[in-house]
């Protein structure tokens, strides 16, 4: 077949002809008659199994299985957090849970704060400094992540995120805090005390 | 195979009947209507390629613009104002691009080969010179149409098929009334017994693009450039696909596989390879194709079983689509020498070539958990466009190289320009699509990573899009050179254009007219030796004698053709329709307010669905970075369906809510000042021209029309009403948040209303460990119960989503 000159091809022809175009009789190649039965077979078994065995999972199984995996991945040793100042002064301190906090607040937040939560214009306010508009103290950044605030400005995350989650986010802004990026959004509401020191028990330590 | 004693008797008698019996006529064909659609493909052609490299440019436009230099200058920021232009933003011009790519360029292709190709293989002149002239005319003016609405943001949303309902009318008149009208009278007027698997492939052809496009294309019309589909949600997915794949299989493979059984042994001089093969590979390339639509919709809203067959019968279309390939390339045994000196034969190989890769390349990706990776990203646009710059392209060069001496009766202007045209041609589609397959797989790889904490490893999706700018710039060279190589061509066809003799010699061809006095040839013995009476006759069926009786029956053969391309429409869009439980239904989804609805037709206008996507799939990845995975029930008053097939940017299935209005104004008016890298076109016109409050009533009636359950928003006035006091809201939230004030009356408010809608249908659903309480509806119901209340800043506090 890769003959670079002209050979004489003996294979017997059709008697058709049309416009001058005749056409072989050849029959199929074999190995097209195989791969199209193959994938025919393939077929068959591949429906039957997904649609019919107990064995088979969906893709919405296997998004549970993986959400169950991963937070069992991160939460697994601490279980459900508590709100509260104890809990949130901890986790700032767990580096790991920081870092997971960091990569939500970017997905999440970093639109309106911007991605070092020095905000942006006319949007979301400048976490980095040291004044605060709806925040007394550190739970207060737990509350309005949650719930949400400035009349839905900021959008509630009850439904976006698990406790957990929203304790770690509100234990990252509380990092930011002080941060003071340079070209930041200029500074909005009181200035409040600094957060209290950590209490001496140890930092929950994921698996 | 050694043939058997009955068919080796069929030449003598059988030849003589299929070309005896009638009155010896004489026609001449009818060329200058080939000429017509040959000039339309090279100019159309050249438009769009040349789109898709504004396109392409568009892509890279704000980060050069923004490229700073160390002193602080910005030596493109001139450009940065071309960011702002309406009518050349890219959700406008995309759509004209691939519409001039398929149907105009591609399409006047299809025709010049059918026009020349049916009145040889046919004996016969096409049936009416009349309806050909005013297919040739409708066509161009279908697509003047479409150059003279989409850039207006004139559009019905769906991937191409964007062009409204009077445009869809005129395509289906045009198509079949003129087109399909004109070759089946020729076919029947033929006056060569048998029809040549060519034009099996243009029957199959003509009416199944008629079928999906009349079906895709249903629509009830809110004014003369507006409609909406009849379709919703999932349904419109289904169809949309089903049309869209299905415009792939039969607008740019089987015509163009017609045009390759046509050219390719005419060019290569040469007997086709397999006779057999033809059968068995376009009976099952149409039977196959036609189920394949699902697999653009793997991991959506879709049921699992549609999903499932998607892919499978994609897996089962590999071997039916190579058996063409096969074919046309086997036909150059003994002649692959031409293929150093033609270049025709080069661009005709090349273009099988890449149809061979494109058609393995498309069951692989149709496979689910490669599609999990490929979806919404580059990877869709580079096997595309090996198929549109490989297959398509490189035939319809190949073809006229071919014509254009024969059609001008003079010789080609230049060999050795030809030669160029394929080389650039050639290293164009490679540079073209290697850099986007490696865009591609990045970017799916990126969407997906996770680092070793569990967190998404680029949580910022636009670092996702600014790490593609290198190949998007390496496209630009591909289209480049590919445009360069047609600019070529379309000289070089100039040129022999120009030699042509003074007048066209028009031969006169004789051939008897076909009586009704014909005997097939008798049914082949069995080729077994000791078997059952079973074997024999499976041996004597598999001989295929019974396919050549239809060969010349092109009525039957037209009713089976259609059959085998209704079968699997029926089976997957029929259950989609009728049966509930597809599309489980929540309660809590409410159509939009009449000033949603309106922003969300401008979602619409602006062609948001070419760079996003309104689809989360229960992909561990998309829900950390998205939200929560999407619900069928949540688009069952979405017509069209805006689920988008790419994102350049983020998905927007959960987007309201997330953000102020006044963030998406001024996101809007200048992406760049929120998101400094973001390539997204600036909309400054939305802040700037009033929303047509006047027209909402006539598009909330067509919705309920739809059955879309408005209530009494379809009294005379009321939408207008409610929509005015809902824009008052949203103007006021964009005002409180630092915007302008006095946006009520304007179109973005109307945009900014829809985006803060969108994906707030549904409750709530991650929080394993503490379920939010259910949310707070509303305080205002706005239109009996069936409305949603407008979205007030009170009612969105403590809501979930």
């Amino acid at each position: 077949m890769t003959t670079t000159t002209s050979q004489p091809i003996n294979d017997p022809l059709t008697d058709h002809e049309y416009d001058g175009i005749r056409e072989y009789d050849n029959p199929t190649p074999g190995w097209w008659h195989v791969i199209f039965l193959a994938t025919v077979v393939f077929s068959f078994f591949y429906a039957i199994f997904w649609h019919t065995s107990p064995l088979a999972w969906t893709e919405q199984d296997a998004w549970a299985q993986a959400q169950e995996e991963e937070y069992a991945k991160l939460f697994g040793s601490v279980g459900e957090m508590k709100p509260d100042q104890a809990t949130l002064l901890q986790t700032m301190a767990n580096e790991k849970f920081m870092a997971v906090a960091r990569s939500r607040f970017i997905s999440t937040c970093a639109a309106c704060h911007g991605t070092d939560g020095a905000g942006l214009a006319a949007s979301g306010v400048n976490l980095t400094d040291d004044h605060f508009k709806n925040v007394k103290q550190i739970e207060d950044l737990y509350r309005v992540i949650t719930v949400g605030a400035n009349n839905g400005a900021m959008p509630a995350q009850e439904s976006r995120f698990s406790v957990n989650e929203r304790v770690l986010l509100a234990a990252y802004v509380a990092t930011l805090r002080g941060k003071k990026v340079v070209g930041g959004q200029p500074a909005e509401g009181e200035v409040i005390p600094p957060w209290p020191a950590a209490s001496p028990a140890p930092a929950p330590e994921p698996k | 195979m050694t043939p058997n004693p009955a068919s080796a008797a069929i030449p003598a008698d059988g030849h003589a009947a299929a070309h005896g019996g009638g009155r010896l006529e004489s026609f001449v064909y009818d060329d200058a209507i080939v000429r017509k659609f040959l000039w339309a493909t090279i100019i159309w052609g050249l438009v769009a390629f040349l789109a898709g490299l504004i396109v392409a440019f568009e892509l890279v436009l704000p980060s050069l613009a923004n490229w700073t230099l160390e002193s602080g200058s910005k030596p493109f920021g001139f450009l940065l104002p071309l960011t702002k232009i309406e009518w050349i933003s890219f959700g406008r011009l995309r759509p004209l691009h691939t519409n001039a790519a398929i149907f105009a360029f591609a399409g006047n292709a299809i025709f010049c080969a059918i026009y020349y190709s049916t009145q040889r293989l046919c004996k016969a002149r096409m049936w009416s010179d009349t309806l050909s002239k005013l297919h040739f005319w409708g066509w161009q003016l279908i697509i003047v149409c479409a150059a003279l609405t989409l850039p207006f943001g004139i559009t019905q949303g769906k991937e191409y098929a964007e062009l409204e309902w009077p445009i869809d009318i005129l395509i289906a008149v045009v198509w079949l009334g003129f087109f399909g009208t004109n070759f089946f009278m020729t076919l029947k007027n033929r006056r060569e017994r048998h029809m040549y698997v060519a034009l099996w492939f243009y029957i199959a052809t003509i009416v199944t693009v008629t079928m999906l496009h009349v079906f895709n294309s249903l629509a009830i019309p809110a004014g003369w450039l507006k409609s909406y589909s009849v379709y919703a949600g999932v349904q419109d997915a289904m169809v949309q696909w089903w049309y869209a794949h299905n415009a792939v299989a039969f607008f740019l493979t089987t015509p163009f596989l017609g045009l390759m059984y046509y050219f390719m042994p005419k060019v290569a001089e040469r007997p086709v390879y397999s006779y057999r093969l033809s059968i068995i590979h376009f009976w099952s390339l149409i039977f196959i194709y036609i189920w394949a639509g699902p697999h653009h919709l793997h991991y959506t809203a879709i049921p699992a079983w549609a999903s499932t067959l998607g892919m499978l019968f994609s897996v089962m279309l590999w071997m039916p689509s190579w058996g063409g390939g096969i074919n046309g390339l086997l036909t150059l045994r003994g002649a692959w020498h031409k293929l150093t000196s033609d270049p025709v034969l080069k661009f005709f190989v090349v273009g099988i070539t890449f149809y061979m890769m494109s058609t393995f390349e498309g069951p692989m990706l149709s496979v689910k958990s490669v599609n999990m990776l490929s979806h919404y990203t580059d990877w869709t646009i580079a096997h595309v466009h090996s198929g549109a710059l490989g297959w398509n392209g490189f035939l319809a060069f190949g073809m006229i190289y071919w014509l254009a001496p024969r059609l001008f009766q003079t010789q080609l202007f230049s060999k050795k320009m030809a030669e160029w045209h394929f080389w650039l041609g050639t290293l164009g589609i490679l540079l073209y699509v290697i850099p986007i397959y490696v865009a591609g797989i990045t970017q799916g790889l990126m969407w997906r990573a996770f680092d070793q904490n569990g967190a998404l490893q680029f949580p910022e999706f636009v670092e996702t899009v600014t790490r593609l700018l290198p190949f998007y710039w390496m496209r630009i060279g591909g289209g480049v050179l590919y445009l360069a190589g047609a600019i070529i061509f379309a000289y070089n066809i100039y040129r022999t254009w120009r030699t042509r003799p003074s007048t066209y010699e028009t031969p006169v061809h004789t051939a008897p007219a076909l009586t009704r006095a014909f005997t097939d040839p008798a049914q082949p013995a069995s080729r077994l030796q000791a078997n059952a009476g079973f074997g024999h006759k499976g041996d004597v069926f598999l001989q295929g004698w019974w396919h050549r009786v239809w060969e010349r029956k092109p009525l039957k053969f037209t009713v089976f053709a259609i059959l085998a391309v209704v079968v699997g429409s029926v089976v997957e869009l029929i259950p989609m329709m009728m049966i509930s439980t597809n599309v489980p239904s929540i309660s809590s989804v409410k159509p939009y307010t009449p000033l949603e609805l309106a922003g969300r037709d401008i979602y619409i206008a602006e062609g948001c669905y070419n760079c996003h996507s309104q689809m989360i799939r229960p992909i561990w990845s998309e829900t950390e970075r998205y939200g929560e995975y999407s619900k069928p029930g949540e688009f069952v008053y979405d017509h069209p369906f805006q689920w988008g097939s790419r994102r350049i940017g983020t998905d927007l299935a959960r987007e309201g809510g997330t953000r102020t209005s006044q963030w998406h104004y001024q996101h809007f008016i200048d992406p760049r000042s929120l998101v400094a890298q973001s390539i997204m076109p600036a909309y400054p016109h939305l802040a700037e021209q009033d929303l047509d409050f006047a027209g909402i009533q006539s598009r909330v009636n067509a919705m309920a029309m739809i059955g879309v359950p408005y209530g009494s928003a379809v009294k005379a006035g009321k939408a207008e009403e409610l929509a005015r006091e809902q824009a008052k809201i949203v103007a006021a939230e964009i005002a409180s948040g630092g915007g302008p004030a006095n946006l009520e009356g304007k179109k973005i408010t109307a945009l900014i209303a829809y985006m803060q809608r969108l994906g707030k249908g549904v409750s709530s659903f991650k929080p394993a460990a503490a379920p939010p309480a259910p949310a707070p509806e509303s305080d205002k119901p706005l239109i009996g119960e069936a409305v949603p209340a407008v979205p007030s800043v009170s009612s969105r506090e403590g809501s979930g989503r």
